[in-house]
C-alpha cells in the first residue's frame, strides 16, 4: 500500500479509533441510544424502523429493480435501498425514460462505511503526486479557473449492475438493473493535470484515491478504496475530473466535490470525492486491483462455478461496459387494451463506439424490427429509442430488446457467470399483457 | 490480547460512532436512524455561506436478523465495518459460500474476529441464510 503523508486518518490506530468514538458520541444521539441498547444485549433494531422486504433467490431476481424499500438519503429522492452503511441505493426503472438521469435519482454505491458527510473546501485539495516532476496541490477555484472546462455525456454503470440475474446467484450487492445512470459531466481533463505534473519516465500506472474509506486495518482493502489505470490506456485522454454533474455540483453521495469520469468504463474507476492522483512506477497491487473487480480472461468474462473452483481461470481487471439495452415503458405493470397505439421506449448504451442499432421483438425474439433512435449525445451516452406498436389480439407478449454497438457487438441471448457478478448484458425481456378492448 | 480487549470494549457501544469524527478535510461516516418512503429534500441544517459543505448524516434502517445463537456476534463483529443488511440483502447462499465470506472478512479484509466468534457467526449464517434454511 502506498503511504500517504498528507492524509492521516484518526481511526488508523485502535487508540485513535476509541478516542474518535468518544468525541463523536455527542453528535449522534440516535446512534448513541442504539449502541447503548446493543451493549445491553437488547434488540438492536433502531426505534421506529420496520420490517423490510429484503431478498430474492435462490432463483434469479424476477423484477427489473432490486427489491429493497424506498428510502431517503441526503440530496436524493427516495431510492431503492440495498445497504445503509455504507450507502448503496438503486435507481427505480422509470427514471431511465430520459437520456439524462437526474442527480437526485442517480444510483449510489460506496464500498466502505466512512464516506463523507461534510467537505470543507477551505482545506480540500486535489493532490497529484508520486512519480512526477512537479507535484500539484489544487483547490476548487484553481480547478474552475486555471484549466479549460471540458464536458462529456457518459453512462456510469456499476460493474455489478444486474448481479441478481446470476444463476447460480453470487454474493455481493444484489442489484437489479438500476445501478446505472447517464449525466453530463463537466470539469478538467485528466490529461491536462497529468501534463502539468509532468510524469517521470518509468511510470506505469496512475492511481486514484478518494474519500471512500473504512475502518479496517491500514494497508487493507477495508481501509481504503483505490483504483488504477495503465498510463498506456487511451481512455486517459478522455477522462475528466468532474466538478459538475448535469450543470450542478455533484451530490455528496455521487462524489462531491470532484469525481473521476472514465467514459466507456465501468464505474469502479470513476473515483468519487477524489483527493489524490498518484503516478506509480509499478503495477498497483492493492486489494481493489489485485483481487477485487476482476473478471475471467475469457470471451464475455464468463466461466462456470466448477471451472472457477479449479483456480486455473486467469483473471484481468474489469474494463469497458458491454452493449446493453432496456425497455423502460411500458413496464408490464398495466394491462394494455388490444389495438391500443403504444410507444415502446427505452435506452441503450455501450462502452465501445456508441449505439448503432436497437431492435425490438414482440414475439419473444422470433422476429425483430428496428427502433427509431433518439438524439445522439456522443458515444458514451444513453441513446434513447422508441417503437410504435399495437397489440393486435389479447395475449401475453414477450417483448425483447437487442442493441448493436459501433464495434459490431450485438447483445447476446445468453447470460454470463463469474464469481464477482459482473458484465451482465443478456437481452432483456418484458411480458406485456394485452386484454380485450371491448 | 490487550488489543482484543480494547476492541471488545469499543464494541458495540462506540464502534458505530467511531467514524463520526471531524478531521482536517471533512467529516465522514455519520449516520442516524432513518425511516422509509418520505420525500423531504432540503438544504443541510448548517448551510452558512462559508466553505463548509455539510450534507448531514446518512440514514440507518435496522436489519431484521432472525434470533438464535450467533446473532449477537454478528451485531458485534460484522456490524463494525458494515450494516448487517449486507447479510439480509443476499439471496440464499450455500453453506460453503458463507464460510468463505467470513474467511474473506477475516483474512482478506482484516476483520478482528476471534475464532470462537467466527465459528458462531458461520454457524448462524448457515442456520438462517442457505437455500434450505432461509425463511421468507
Amino acid at each position: 500500500m502506498i503511504s500517504d503523508p498528507h492524509f492521516s486518518h484518526p481511526l488508523a490506530s485502535r487508540r485513535g479509533f476509541i478516542r474518535a468514538g468518544v468525541l463523536a458520541a455527542a453528535g449522534a444521539p440516535a446512534l448513541s441510544a442504539w449502541c447503548a441498547a446493543l451493549a445491553q444485549g437488547a434488540d438492536p433494531k433502531p426505534a421506529g424502523s420496520r420490517d423490510l422486504p429484503d431478498f430474492t433467490g435462490p432463483e434469479p431476481n424476477p423484477f427489473w429493480n432490486s427489491v429493497g424499500p424506498l428510502v431517503e438519503e441526503p440530496q436524493k429522492v427516495p431510492l431503492i435501498l440495498l445497504t445503509d452503511r455504507p450507502v448503496q441505493l438503486e435507481t427505480p426503472r422509470h427514471y431511465f425514460l430520459t437520456t439524462i438521469t437526474p442527480n437526485e435519482a442517480f444510483y449510489v454505491r460506496w464500498h466502505l462505511e466512512t464516506l463523507p458527510n461534510l467537505v470543507d473546501l477551505r482545506v480540500w485539495r486535489l493532490r497529484v503526486e508520486g512519480n512526477v516532476e512537479k507535484p500539484l496541490e489544487l483547490n476548487l477555484p484553481e480547478l474552475f479557473d486555471r484549466y479549460k472546462p471540458a464536458s462529456v455525456v457518459a453512462v456510469n454503470q456499476c460493474s455489478g449492475n444486474s448481479r441478481s440475474r446470476f444463476q447460480p446467484r453470487v454474493p455481493g450487492g444484489q442489484w437489479g438493473n438500476g445501478a446505472m445512470g447517464n449525466a453530463l459531466w463537466t470539469g478538467v481533463r485528466l490529461r491536462e493535470i497529468l501534463d502539468a505534473a509532468k510524469i517521470k519516465p518509468g511510470s506505469v500506472q496512475v492511481q486514484f484515491e478518494g474519500l471512500d474509506r473504512g475502518r479496517g486495518p491500514e494497508g487493507n482493502g477495508s481501509n481504503l478504496f483505490l483504483k488504477s489505470l495503465d498510463l498506456t490506456n487511451p481512455v486517459l485522454d478522455e477522462a475528466i475530473l468532474a466538478y459538475a454533474m448535469n450543470n450542478r455540483p455533484l451530490p455528496v453521495l455521487n462524489g462531491f466535490p470532484l469525481r473521476l469520469v472514465v467514459p466507456g468504463y465501468f464505474a469502479t474507476y470513476w473515483m468519487k470525492s477524489l483527493t489524490f492522483i498518484r503516478v506509480l512506477d509499478k503495477v498497483d497491487d492493492n486489494f481493489w486491483m489485485k483481487a477485487g473487480y476482476r473478471i475471467p480472461a475469457t470471451p464475455r468474462g464468463t466461466t462456470t462455478p466448477d471451472e472457477f473452483k479449479t483456480g486455473k481461470v486467469p483473471t484481468i481487471p474489469i474494463d469497458k461496459i458491454p452493449v446493453r439495452s432496456f425497455l423502460i415503458s411500458p413496464d408490464g405493470s398495466e394491462k394494455i387494451p388490444t389495438g391500443f397505439p403504444l410507444l415502446l421506449q427505452g435506452v441503450a448504451f455501450s462502452g465501445t463506439h456508441g449505439i448503432k442499432k436497437v431492435e425490438v421483438s414482440t414475439d419473444d425474439g422470433k422476429s425483430w424490427s428496428d427502433a427509431r433512435l433518439g438524439e445522439d449525445f456522443g458515444a458514451y451516452s444513453f441513446r434513447t429509442w422508441q417503437v410504435a406498436w399495437k397489440p393486435r389480439q389479447p395475449g401475453r407478449y414477450q417483448v425483447a430488446v437487442r442493441a448493436t454497438d459501433g464495434g459490431g457487438n450485438v447483445q447476446p441471448d445468453e447470460g454470463v457467470w463469474n464469481p464477482g457478478g459482473y458484465l451482465w448484458n443478456k437481452i432483456e425481456r418484458q411480458e406485456i399483457v394485452a386484454g380485450s378492448a371491448a | 490480547m490487550k488489543t482484543r480487549i480494547q476492541f471488545a470494549l469499543a464494541l458495540p457501544g462506540i464502534a458505530i460512532l467511531a467514524a463520526s469524527c471531524a478531521y482536517a478535510q471533512h467529516k465522514a461516516g455519520q449516520y442516524e436512524s432513518g425511516d422509509t418512503g418520505k420525500i423531504a429534500r432540503k438544504l443541510s441544517r448548517n448551510a452558512a455561506t462559508d466553505a463548509s459543505y455539510d450534507f448531514g448524516p446518512f440514514q440507518l434502517y435496522g436489519p431484521n436478523l432472525p434470533g438464535g445463537n450467533g446473532r449477537q456476534e454478528v451485531y458485534v463483529y460484522c456490524n463494525n465495518c458494515h450494516s448487517p443488511i449486507y447479510i439480509t440483502m443476499q439471496p440464499p447462499l450455500p453453506a460453503d459460500i458463507w464460510t468463505a465470506e467470513v474467511t474473506k472478512m477475516r483474512k482478506t479484509f482484516g476483520a478482528d474476529i476471534p475464532d470462537d466468534a467466527a465459528n458462531k457467526i458461520v454457524h448462524y449464517l448457515q442456520t438462517n441464510f442457505t437455500p434450505d434454511t432461509r425463511k421468507r
